[in-house]
Formats: C-alpha cells, structure tokens, sequence
C-alpha cells in the first residue's frame, strides 16, 4: 500500500490500518476520462436547456403559489390519510424494475435477449422499454426517480409514463436523451454511426456529439444524426390521432409553451409544412440559445422594431421550441433587410440557424454575416465563422472557402467549440477533392487532438491509408 | 437576398478564446449565462468536483449525480457569487452543500427504509480493480456512514482531499476549532471501529497495511 504522505502534526492519531484503508480508497478514485467529462457536461447542459425553456417569471411565480397551494393541500389530506390509514404508506414509491419478458438482467446491468423476439422491461409505475431484437441494451441505473438505459447497438421503443419529477435517459452510443413522458422510437447502429429518433409523444432533449450541445424535439419530429457525415436532419412527421390527443394532454403540463395570448407555440401547426431539413455539424439547436433565452436583454443592442410584440417568445426559445418556420415568417413580416440591420444577435444566430434548418443558405449565409459584421466582438462572431464555412458547403459546395472559413475559425479558436468539427470537416473535404496527401496530414493532427471526437474513425481510415 | 451582403468581407475577432479566460472573467461569464462559460466551468473544475465527490460518498455513479448538481446551482446561483475572483471556493461551497446534503439524505434513507441496499452495494457500479480491494471499500465505506455528515465530510477533505484545516474551516463555515474536533472525533471512532472489526484488520493485513 502507499505510505501516507500528507499528515500533519496536528492531525489526531490513526492506525496505520486506518490510514491504509485511506490510502486505498484515495487511489480507488480514478479520474473521469475525457468522454466521460463530455458526456457531463452534455447532460449538465441538457437539464439547463430543458428546464430552462423560457418560462416567463408571472407564470414561474403563478405555478410557485399553485405548488405552494397543492403541498398545503397535500399536507391536510396526508395528515386525514394517516389519521384513517396510518400504515397505508401514501409516499409515492419509488422507480423499480418490475419484470423483464424475452430476456434477462445479467452482470454489469446488461439485457440478455433469451430468444429472438426482443426484450421487454416493465417497471412499476408503467414505464415500458421494448428493445428490438439483437439490440444490445444495458440498464446502466436505476435510482428512486427513474432509469438509464443504454443501447450499445439496436433500436427500442419507449413509453415513459409522464411524471415531471422523474429522471429518465436513454444514451444511444455517444448521443443522451433525457426525457420526461413521451413515446419514442431511437436506435443507435454503431457501424454506420447513425442516430435515430422518431418521437411521437411529449419532448425530449438530446445530446451528443454534431448537435453541438442539446437539440429539444416535440411530438411528430424525426431526427436522424449521421456521424461520418456531421449530419443533423430534422423532419417532420403526421402525427397519429391518438398521438396528438396524447399530446394535447402533455400540453397541460408545458404552459411556458403557450405565448402571452394563449397560443401554444407547440402545437401550432406550420404555415407550410417543413421540408426535410439538414442541420450543419455542431448546432442543430445549440443549447446557449435555451439558455440565453433566459437572460435580460441587452439594453445596449437594438431591439426589432415591434417584433417582440408580435412574437412574444424570444427567437432563441422560438428556435429552441422547434419553431423555426415562425422565426421566418416573422423576419420576413418585418422585412429581411430591416431584421438583418435591426435584430438583436441572439435573434440572428436564431435567424440563422432557422434558415438552415430550412435550407434557406442565402438568408443564412446573410444573418452570419451580418452578426459578425454588426457584433464583431460577441462570441457569436467567432461561432458564425465556422457556420459560414458550413453554409458555403450547403450552399453551392464551394469547398475552397468553406476551407477558408474553418482555417480561419481554427486559427482564431483553435480550442474553440467546434474545433473538432472544423478539423473534421477540413479532413473531409479534403478527401473528397482527391488530395489524399492533405487528408492525411489533417487527419494525423486530428488523431492527436481529438482522439476520441466524432470524426476520429474517419481520421484513423484515413491515416492508416493504402 | 441580397448577394453583397453574403459577399462583405468577414472583421477580424477581438478577444481571446474562453480557455484563456481568468476565474473572474468566468465567473462574469456565468452571470452573464453565457454558454461558453458553463462550459469552462465544467472543463476547469469537474474532475476536482468529481474527485471530491467520489471520495465521499465512495461511488462513481452518485458523484457524477453529485457534479451535476453542484454545477447546475453553480449556473443558476452564479449572481450570488460576491467575488469573482474566489470562482473556485465559490463552487466548492456548493460541493459542499450537495455532499452535506447527498449524506443527510442516505442516512435518512437507511433510518427509514431499514435493509434497503446502500450505494456501495449497487451491483451496477464497481469502482475497484480487485475483488479483496472492493471488499475492504464497500467495508470502509460503512463505516464512513456510521459517522455523522459534518464529521465525514471533514475526515475525507482533510486526509483523502489534503485540504487544510483552515481551508475546511472557510469552505464549510464552521470555526477553525469545530474542524479540528470534527476531524479528532471521526478519527478515533474510525480507528475504534477499524481496530475492533477483525475482518477489516485481516484483510487490511493481507494488503500490507497492519493494524495497530
């Protein structure tokens, strides 16, 4: 064992058993590897997006007093069910795993399929996991308030019953999906590292590796991440009947998605339905954007005209909602070029990033180019520079200066956030022109840089080379 | 659209990246709910609250809970910080708070759901390499539960953190002498408590520690 080796005279007395069994357990605690760090932080930044979605303070205070009102209620009736039931026990129990069909929890929390029909996992408050057959599944926790399932390889549906107190998450290889009550298919196929998720009902958040941060979806939306490629695609999907009557009682637990004249903004269809769309690498719906939504304006930026009464939800949470066809249509009631001239730079980058989404490059390219032109010194600036490189791909695939957009990006921020992802796409680009020799060289400096980032496969073909 | 305006020429970036940034320009940052920020926050100081928290509550898994929520109360939390310079005792105080919490709640837990498996006991986590390095932790760490919050919480700073006392002190606002009785109460309940298990000496024996 290691001798100690940090007593001090004044510290009391201890056997040296004592101080072996310290020292064992401080060399017990290894450190966090890089990954797992990221994937922390991932979920750190997804319980702040998803708990943070705008709620205005009235109705923040409102359901304060409501939940002050239902825990006095709750007492007087807990105190009348002791007094005719003392021993019913009116706690809520807590999460457990009911019963697995067509397979089995074996060591280290693993599902074992027993025959070919899938696994089905019931817990006891009516949450339901059916995992396809041949996936490989894990149930990493199960804590007083919900599970962690993993899925190393495969697709499952899920149907969590809706309780906003529990804690539920799905990680699908590197992508994390908190959820609360939905019902959603995801899968996960590590070999072509691609991502899945059709949800059905309710919300959930993902995070992971390409969206940048979080991506918060609503009911009826599809999103399909391709690693190789950084490909975040969102669609749009008909939601069943029953789907959308499900959904119509979810939306009485969501009322921060309602805008000041009661509209909800959820469930509002689309002036025209979206077509497929494509998310550049890194932000499908970056979470700062959540986040910010939430921060007092800037008194010193400009504000749109009377676009804000128009559109009582900040773009950030408009965007953050799934809602980028409204952040259209408002930008064009209020005129493009004035939005692009007038508009905070948090609604740029929200702008931006809707007309991505959308496909529109041209509007893109302009926003990000118009929040570095008007905000050169906010950090969005430095963000719009790899985007622009990701739109100029988009847009007419004029390689050359999305390469020049990522150098530079990569020169300004070579530890930025999406550094990796401008490497990557660099290295990319690169084969794709043929110049092999280029590939290589990037890929050999990515390899050391980023060996474990989304692009790290790619890199390691690469350098490996023929 | 119109194309000058995708063609303007693009400004140059003023400012350095966030990972050049002080304590005090982060903890700006955090007030400010910058994204970056949150970000260089957990890159500086997640191992150093993962760390910590694992080494008193024994878990991998609870001290990743542990760090989530220390960071979340950073985040939300960030306006009450009075000095941005003290960003790092800033969040430790919250670990603090969370672990003091985290504990109070598992002792409830065991108080009121007798024979209900601890933490140690999830056959999901294992921490330890070998089979009689694991034993003797999982045993350790029930004796680290037998002592109270406050005692625990200081025992495990002081010897597995190397904090100082006065450290201790200022991070879990108690008196320099409150720490000091702490931390001689936890170690001679935990040496009683060693030395009178005859398990625990033999196995610590048969690791190369010896018992007194």
């Amino acid at each position: 064992m290691t001798p100690p080796t940090d007593r001090l005279p004044d510290d009391p007395p201890e056997t040296p058993a004592l101080t072996a069994l310290v020292e064992l357990r401080r060399a017990a605690v290894k450190p966090h590897a890089p990954a797992e760090l990221q994937r922390g932080l991932a979920t750190l930044r997804s319980r702040i997006a998803s708990e943070g979605s705008s709620r205005p303070a009235l109705i923040r205070g409102a359901l304060f007093g409501a939940a002050v009102l239902v825990v006095v209620l709750g007492a007087v009736q807990l105190v009348s069910h002791f007094r005719a039931a003392p021993r019913a026990g009116s706690e809520r129990p807590p999460v457990a795993l009911q019963r697995i069909e067509g397979g089995a929890l074996v060591e280290g929390g693993y599902l074992a399929e027993a025959g070919r029909a899938g696994i089905q996992v019931y817990f006891n408050e009516g949450t339901r996991f059916v995992l396809q057959p041949r996936t490989r599944g894990r149930l990493r926790e199960i804590t007083r308030e919900g599970a962690t399932l993993s899925i190393e390889e495969g697709a499952a549906s899920l149907n969590v019953t809706q309780d906003p107190t529990r804690r539920w998450a799905i990680e699908a290889g590197p992508f994390l999906v908190t959820v609360k009550g939905t019902v959603f298919d995801v899968s996960w196929d590590p070999t072509d590292e691609r991502f899945d998720l059709k949800l059905r009902r309710g919300r959930v958040v993902v995070s992971g590796p390409v969206v940048g941060g979080s991506i918060p979806l609503r009911a009826g939306q599809h999103l399909a991440i391709r690693l190789p490629l950084a490909e975040t695609v969102i669609t749009e999907t008909a939601l069943e009947e029953s789907a959308r009557d499900d959904s119509a009682r979810d939306d009485q637990n969501h009322e921060g998605d309602r805008d000041d004249s009661g509209t909800d903004l959820r469930r509002a269809p689309p002036r025209t339905m979206p077509p497929p769309v494509s998310a550049a690498p890194g932000r499908a719906v970056p979470p700062r954007r959540a986040v910010a939504s939430r921060s007092p304006p800037d008194s010193s930026e400009p504000m749109l005209g009377d676009a804000r009464s128009a559109s009582a939800r900040p773009w950030p949470a408009l965007l953050a909602a799934g809602q980028w066809d409204r952040i259209l249509a408002e930008a064009e009631r209020r005129g493009v070029e004035a939005t692009l001239e007038q508009a905070p730079t948090e609604d740029l980058f929200a702008l931006a990033d809707a007309a991505r989404y959308s496909h529109r490059v041209d509007l893109a390219s302009a926003a990000l180019l118009a929040q570095r032109r008007r905000f050169p010194d906010s950090p969005r600036s430095l963000d719009a520079v790899f985007l622009l490189g990701r739109v100029a791909e988009l847009r007419d695939g004029d390689t050359a200066r999305a390469m020049a957009f990522y150098d530079q990006y990569l020169g300004q921020a070579p530890d930025g956030p999406y550094a990796a992802l401008a490497m990557g796409r660099k290295m990319i680009l690169a084969r794709d022109a043929r110049d092999l020799a280029k590939a290589r060289r990037i890929a050999r400096e990515y390899l050391v840089r980023f060996p474990t980032a989304s692009y790290a496969a790619a890199a390691r073909a690469l350098a490996r080379g023929p | 659209m119109p194309n000058r305006l995708s063609r303007a020429p693009l400004a140059l970036i003023v400012g350095g990246a966030p990972r050049d940034a002080s304590d005090a320009e982060l903890a700006a940052g955090l007030i400010a709910r910058q994204d970056w920020a949150l970000g260089e926050t957990w890159r500086r100081f997640a191992p150093m609250v993962l760390r910590t928290a694992e080494r008193v509550i024994g878990t991998r898994t609870e001290a990743e809970d542990v760090a989530q929520e220390v960071f979340y109360q950073v985040f939300r939390r960030a306006r009450t910080l009075r000095d941005p310079d003290s960003l790092r005792s800033f969040v430790y105080s919250f670990v603090v708070r969370v672990l003091k919490s985290e504990l109070r709640r598992r002792k409830r837990r065991r108080l009121l759901f007798l024979g209900a498996p601890s933490a140690a006991d999830d056959p999901l986590d294992a921490t330890a390499a070998d089979v009689e390095s694991r034993e003797l932790l999982l045993r350790f760490n029930a004796l680290l539960d037998r002592l109270s919050p406050r005692d625990r919480l200081v025992f495990v700073l002081r010897r597995m953190d190397a904090m100082t006392i006065q450290e201790i002190a200022a991070t879990m606002d108690l008196s320099i002498s409150t720490v000091k009785r702490a931390m001689a109460h936890a170690s001679s309940r935990l040496t009683h408590w060693v030395d009178t298990d005859p398990g625990l000496a033999a196995f610590v024996e048969s690791k190369g520690g010896r018992s007194a």
